[in-house]
């Protein structure tokens, strides 16, 4: 699906932001997210960490209120849930559940906005910039489309924001991002 | 869309655990004194309210799988809406019940059969809903504890025991008096809701959740 710019004078800082992402080969982030929900007076708040290693590895990692732990490298992704003292596998058919979501994760990290089969991509040079990504027909049955919010530190998304159909959203603000560190391979191997 | 039959008569398709039926004895109770009947409903909520527990369900085998409930209750019109989500947010199933029945808003394979709809309500009401009768025999014991008999109209039975010190049980028997779901409830109680929840359910089909409180609201 193509790119689709608001303004044709943006394209050049487009240009410039890709190549800033096309440099990044790992990254490592705390990050919060609320989750809005129309029954609910008060968001859902959760914290996490994620690490991510290009193409395709990723770690998303909840520390609370539920433990949990999504792990992706390559075609291979594990799900494990802390439970009464260990890390519980997850069931099959939620795993499969969730591929969709870390292959767009993973698009995030790289800046490949307009490689996503599920979504029309829309940049806005802000500031700040953002990417609109507006969801295609099946998919906007649950999300409706999907703010990126880029920070002015090359290469780094400040914010996420996720609206569904009837009101609900989820907002995910990333923190302490780090571009391109080191760390174990084993991060997207074990729980 | 491709579904076995197993997962439409399952609670969460799978949430299926290899225990027996256990049937404790039915207490005989007469109806109580008048005073005491406020006591049968005091795991209740009274006036509006919402949660957040974290669930966690054992499966055959050994699996599980951990997930979030959000549910909320109007009392006053024995209204309950509840929501599964992933831990990631990811809504799988929300549905209303109303004195109208069931209303699905938003389902997910595999939890998009009626049994489950059904059979994931029916456990939620029975945590947070009393019975519409009035109690048929209640009673206080001397160490404070209540004990409480409803009968359904299918002659099927809930009873509720346990004091808000010591924790709650809720038993519910089919109209041979056999157990077919049990429900312990544990403090504190914050907002009138229990911090934690252990339901078994024996027959049709068994499984256990185990329910955290996570975010009690307003």
């Amino acid at each position: 699906m193509g790119l689709f710019f608001a303004e044709k004078a943006s394209a050049q800082d487009w240009t410039s932001i890709k190549e800033t992402f096309r440099n990044i080969r790992s990254v490592k982030a705390e990050f919060l997210q609320e989750r809005y929900l129309q029954i609910l007076t008060k968001p859902l708040i959760s914290e996490g960490k994620l690490f991510f290693y290009t193409p395709d590895s990723l770690r998303w990692e909840y520390l609370n209120p539920l433990r949990s732990v999504m792990l992706q490298k390559g075609s291979t992704i594990q799900i494990y849930n802390f439970s009464e003292g260990v890390w519980k596998p997850e069931m099959p058919q939620a795993v499969e559940a969730r591929r969709m979501v870390l292959a767009e994760i993973s698009q995030w990290f790289q800046g490949r906005f307009d490689e996503s089969k599920a979504f029309k991509h829309f940049y806005s040079p802000g500031p700040p910039a953002r990417v609109t990504m507006v969801a295609g027909e099946g998919i906007n049955r649950f999300i409706q489309r999907i703010e990126i919010i880029l920070s002015v530190k090359p290469g780094v998304i400040d914010r996420v924001e996720i609206e569904e159909p009837g009101g609900s959203r989820t907002s995910i603000e990333f923190r302490n991002v780090e571009i391109n560190p080191s760390f174990s391979s084993e991060v997207f191997e074990k729980p | 869309m491709i579904r076995s039959k197993g997962l439409d008569i399952c609670l969460l398709g799978f949430l299926v655990l290899s225990v027996g039926c256990v049937s404790p004895p039915k207490k005989t109770l007469v109806p109580g004194s008048p005073d005491d009947l406020p006591g049968c409903y005091a795991i209740f909520p009274r006036e509006s309210w919402e949660s957040v527990y974290r669930i966690e369900a054992t499966l055959r085998g050994g699996g599980s799988s951990s997930l979030l409930g959000v549910t909320k209750g109007e009392p006053s019109e024995r209204r309950l809406q509840s929501l599964l989500l992933t831990p990631e947010g990811f809504i799988l199933f929300d549905a209303e019940l109303s004195e109208g029945g069931i209303a699905v808003r938003k389902v997910v394979v595999p939890f998009d059969s009626p049994a489950f709809a059904r059979g994931l309500m029916e456990d939620v009401s029975l945590l947070f809903l009393p019975p519409q009768a009035k109690p048929i025999a209640w009673g206080k014991e001397t160490d404070g504890t209540m004990i409480c008999n409803w009968e359904d109209r299918d002659d099927s039975h809930t009873e509720i025991m346990g004091s808000m010190d010591r924790g709650w049980r809720i038993l519910r028997r089919d109209k041979e008096g056999k157990v077919i779901k049990k429900v312990v409830l544990n403090g504190p109680f914050v907002n009138g809701l229990a911090s934690r929840v252990e339901l078994r359910a024996f027959k049709p089909a068994p499984y256990r959740l185990v329910m955290t409180l996570v975010q009690p609201s307003p």
